[in-house]
């Protein structure tokens, strides 16, 4: 009987061993994208663990923890030491979280990489999670959350605010940040808790990138094989609360100009085909900070409104200070975006209508071939500025493998010359719409707006300068656009309000 | 500054760069990794071509060596940055329409900014479309053409900006510094203008012709080609599409800024919320010269004393945590402006010890000499900062335009960092001294509601 048990217990013993060989010897996953001619190497070490892990009434656990890793003490130095070492080396590591991914990213000069390698391992392995550090740390994010982000930058406010709307209720429903409450109560345990468990070997891919050597990558390789073993049960993929009808946040603050983002969830992700359709199709819309988006040539362009009207398919976070998208803030579920950036307080209902009829213009009629064409051209060469770096193209490789496609980057001009004009307006069809949409309004005067959306007011648009009559008998239609808002779908909220739990 | 020729190879290349054209030269330097080809046109407009691997992608900077500094005619702020709006709405050849199409037709990424010493137009685009993008931007810098109407609808977009900026408190407090540190000279205005002049600004479709016929001429301006090209091509194009540009360059009449005597201190309000910001700022005696010592003395001073290895940082950033960040922007314009220090205290009661305590690191650089490795250490990250920006063409080519807005050049690049490398404990130790005067700072505090 003994003996049996035993036998018993030293298969089980020895599939145990054997379970945990073979995924030593499969070894962690590596994305590798060696280029001899650059002399700098880029690392991005990516955890599958992103804000959508956030427990309940702990939103920003996961940015926190990161943080303590890339901003804090490891048990070999104190935050003062690594910045005092990586100073002379002009390097850096940092970190950045996203809904479901987690990037430890750091570059350095060849010269440098040795030195610079055992401070970006340690900062991984060895964090020392130090309370000085954790208070710091808890406390900017706190500002940014209760001050930066509500009353620094208004288009800011309204995006995360947007998406906060559409994923309610979701692990997608919350900044990355956290929430002002919730950050209040995170303590330095809950980040020990949340590195244990995600911050492990199973949940980690290795990109390295530039003119590094095998020794280099099997140095990475083997430290990180260090982690502790662990397979976390995956987030399920968010599902957004159906829409109903044109959903309206109007935040009130003083502020003499109304920043206006709109949006929905569509379901299309990189690799689909109606994904490079509507590539192609929202780049003539709305092309990321470039005059040759329709909806710039409408607001911006002809009337002088504001500063740029942007449509997006996918996220793309600070979009005030970057030209073209970043790279890993992958997710599984996207949506449709517009920002129209800060008009007159009494332009917004004006801009709002402006806006939503060129999307249902857009929505009914498709683009033209003539627009087609042109587009086609212009993203022909445009993508080839996406990933002009190392770091970049890494990071796209990443992407690549967290949407299981093969590469991202060659297959654009692959499907630009695949597509047809119906494709792109079949997709639009499918994808877009102009009646179910959240709204978010960053304004002054949020009772007289909402009385003004919801009995369908006319907006009158008044010019400081005279404007050509093609673009009046247009504002005639416009200001009288009907946008169907029932009472019921107006909000009005204060900005001290928002992001608190 | 010594330019170095330093192999057979660029020998021989020079020689090539000697047939094709007189005035076209081949340099390289000791830190810039590039070499560079130089060629100034019979009218004065230099063309700076970078040849550097970028798999097809050619960056494409035409610098006009005005910015905000130059306007200095009352009510007229603000109008360098408006021009380069005005830049885009096209010629009677190419109207704004068809510049845009084209520039998308060729998948360019395109588009332009402004500061207080240069305004610049910056293109990124495939290498086939090198000479369409020549005679387009040639033309539109020649022959600009806009209507009062167009103008007049521009201003609004411009004035959207200024409101845009006005939720951020660093705009606010910028905007009340620049006004209150300067009494003449233009650097009073920051780049976007004074708001009354930006309100104003569609009133004045006369004076923005004006503007152009004087500033926006050959002799003003530097072409820098940077990325996948070959010199003698650009020269060729520069020839055929620049080379009709007429001379006519006015330089600006800018006030002499009278010596700041006593200190200054103004308080901001700022509607939203934001932890109290404090601002102080030194009137600076120097403009960028990159064989000035004490000028690369006071770059490298604003790192030691505030920066993320300062002992500063260190207390009140990391160990006491009373502000949230401190930083000081000590780097010179074409014109002597501000060595101003940056900090967000958390809380207000603070304010004048965080002050305090900024007076006291100061004074420590006044009386004591910085330690060697320091000096070193940050001279070494300066010039790997610098390298390792270098990655792509637009990266090049952008950080080399304000050294040509100071300059009309780049060789002081290497003249820089050869400055710099020399900077001595005691060059220090006498910038802190010459410099950070009581008489001589302007303190700002901005505190939300």
């Amino acid at each position: 009987m003994i003996s049996k048990s035993l036998y018993t217990a030293f298969i089980l013993l020895l599939c145990i061993m054997m379970i945990v060989s073979c995924k030593t010897r499969r070894g962690i996953e590596t994305v590798e994208l060696p280029v001899p001619s650059d002399p700098t190497i880029s690392f991005r070490v990516w955890f599958k663990v992103g804000s959508q892990d956030d427990p309940a009434g702990k939103e920003g656990l996961a940015a926190l923890t990161a943080a303590m890793l890339t901003e804090a003490s490891t048990q070999e130095n104190k935050y003062s030491d690594i910045i005092k070492k990586l100073y002379p080396m002009a390097a850096y590591y940092s970190s950045a979280v996203d809904k479901e991914m987690t990037i430890i990213k750091g570059r350095v000069h060849k010269d440098k990489v040795k030195e610079y390698l055992d401070l970006f391992i340690q900062a991984i392995l060895y964090p020392a999670f130090e309370e000085e550090d954790f208070n710091r740390i808890k406390t900017n994010t706190l500002n940014y959350l209760e001050k930066t982000l509500r009353y620094s930058n208004d288009e800011a406010f309204g995006k995360e605010l947007l998406y906060r709307e559409i994923f309610k209720g979701t692990p997608y429903g919350h900044p990355e940040e956290g929430l002002i409450q919730s950050v209040k109560s995170i303590t330095l345990e809950h980040v020990r808790n949340f590195y244990k468990t995600h911050f492990t070997r199973d949940n980690v891919v290795i990109g390295i990138g530039g003119n590094y050597s095998s020794s280099i990558l099997k140095k990475l390789k083997m430290s990180l094989e260090q982690l502790p073993p662990r397979v976390t049960r995956p987030v399920e993929k968010p599902k957004p609360r159906p829409i109903n009808g044109l959903e309206v946040v109007l935040v009130e603050k003083e502020t003499q100009s109304t920043a206006i983002s709109i949006g929905f969830p569509i379901d299309v992700l990189r690799g689909d085909k109606d994904y490079y359709a509507l590539w192609i199709a929202n780049s003539w819309f709305g092309e990321h900070r470039n005059s040759s988006s329709h909806l710039y040539q409408v607001i911006r362009e002809a009337r002088g409104m504001n500063y740029g009207d942007y449509s997006y398919i996918e996220c793309f976070p600070n979009g005030w200070a970057r030209q073209f998208p970043p790279a890993n803030v992958s997710r599984r579920q996207q949506i449709f975006e517009i920002w129209i950036r800060p008009v007159l307080n009494e332009h917004a209902h004006f801009a709002l209508r402006a806006a939503i009829r060129e999307l249902q213009k857009l929505v009914d009629n498709g683009i033209t071939e003539e627009d087609f064409e042109l587009t086609k051209r212009f993203l022909k060469k445009y993508y080839l500025h996406y990933a002009s770096t190392t770091d970049m193209r890494l990071g796209y490789k990443i992407d690549d493998l967290f949407y299981g496609i093969d590469d991202h980057l060659k297959k654009l001009p692959e499907m630009l010359d695949m597509l047809t004009l119906d494709d792109v307006n079949s997709a639009i069809k499918k994808h877009l719409q102009y009646k179910n949409m959240k709204i978010v309004m960053i304004t002054k005067n949020g009772k007289e707006l909402k009385e003004a959306l919801v009995k369908n007011l006319p907006s009158p648009i008044k010019y400081a300068t005279p404007k050509p009559e093609k673009v009046l008998i247009e504002d005639k239609e416009i200001e009288g656009y009907r946008l169907k808002i029932d009472e019921s779908n107006v909000k009005i909220v204060k900005a001290d309000d928002v992001f608190v739990r | 500054m010594a330019v170095k020729l330093f192999s057979l190879a660029c020998v021989f290349i020079f020689v090539l760069c000697l047939v094709i054209s007189t005035t076209a030269a081949l340099y390289g330097g000791e830190i810039f990794p590039y070499e560079y080809h130089k060629k100034v046109l019979d009218n004065g407009f230099k063309i700076i071509v970078i040849p550097m691997e970028s798999e097809g992608i050619v960056a494409y900077y035409t610098i006009v060596r005005t910015g905000s500094r130059d306007e200095y005619e009352p009510g007229h702020s603000g109008f360098a940055h408006f021009f380069e709006h005005m830049m885009f709405r096209g010629t009677e050849k190419y109207p704004g329409a068809v510049y845009d199409s084209l520039i998308t037709t060729m998948g360019a990424n395109a588009n332009a900014y402004t500061s207080n010493d240069l305004t610049c137009f910056h293109l990124n685009f495939a290498k086939e479309d090198l000479e369409r993008v020549m005679e387009l931007e040639s033309d539109r810098f020649q022959n600009l053409s806009y209507s009062e109407q167009a103008f007049k609808t521009e201003a609004g977009a411009v004035y959207g900006e200024y409101l845009k900026g006005l939720s951020n408190p660093f705009s606010v407090l910028f905007e009340k510094l620049m006004d209150t540190a300067f009494d003449k000279h233009t650097y009073k205005h920051t780049t976007i203008g004074f708001r009354k002049d930006i309100e104003a600004m569609p009133t004045m479709y006369e004076y923005s012709k004006s503007f152009f016929k004087r500033y926006y001429r050959p002799e003003n301006v530097v072409l820098l080609v940077a990325g996948d090209v070959k010199p003698s091509r650009v020269f060729e194009l520069a020839q055929k599409y620049y080379g009709g540009w007429k001379k006519g360059y006015v330089s600006p009449t800018i006030p002499v800024e009278p010596e700041q005597r006593g200190e200054r201190r103004v308080n901001v309000s700022f509607k939203g919320k934001t932890l109290p910001i404090l601002t102080i700022a030194y009137k600076s005696a120097v403009s960028f010269d990159p064989g000035n010592i004490e000028m690369a003395a006071c770059l490298i001073m604003g790192e030691l004393i505030f920066g993320e290895t300062s002992k500063l940082y260190n207390n009140l950033v990391l160990d006491q945590q009373r502000v949230q960040f401190i930083e000081a922007d000590f780097s010179s314009s074409r014109d002597p402006a501000l060595l101003t220090i940056y900090t967000m205290v958390k809380k207000e009661s603070d304010i004048s010890n965080i002050e305090n305590e900024i007076y006291k690191a100061i004074g420590y650089f006044q009386k004591h000499m910085v330690d060697k490795k320091e000096l070193e250490d940050l001279k070494s990250n300066m010039k790997y900062s610098f390298l390792m920006d270098l990655n792509t063409p637009d990266n090049v080519a952008g950080n080399l335009a304000q050294m040509i807005a100071m300059t009309g050049d780049i060789d002081g690049v290497d003249m820089l960092y050869s400055t710099i490398e020399k900077v001595s404990p005691e060059d220090v130790w006498k910038a802190a001294n010459k410099f950070l005067r009581k008489e001589k700072r302007t303190v700002v505090v901005l505190k939300g509601r």
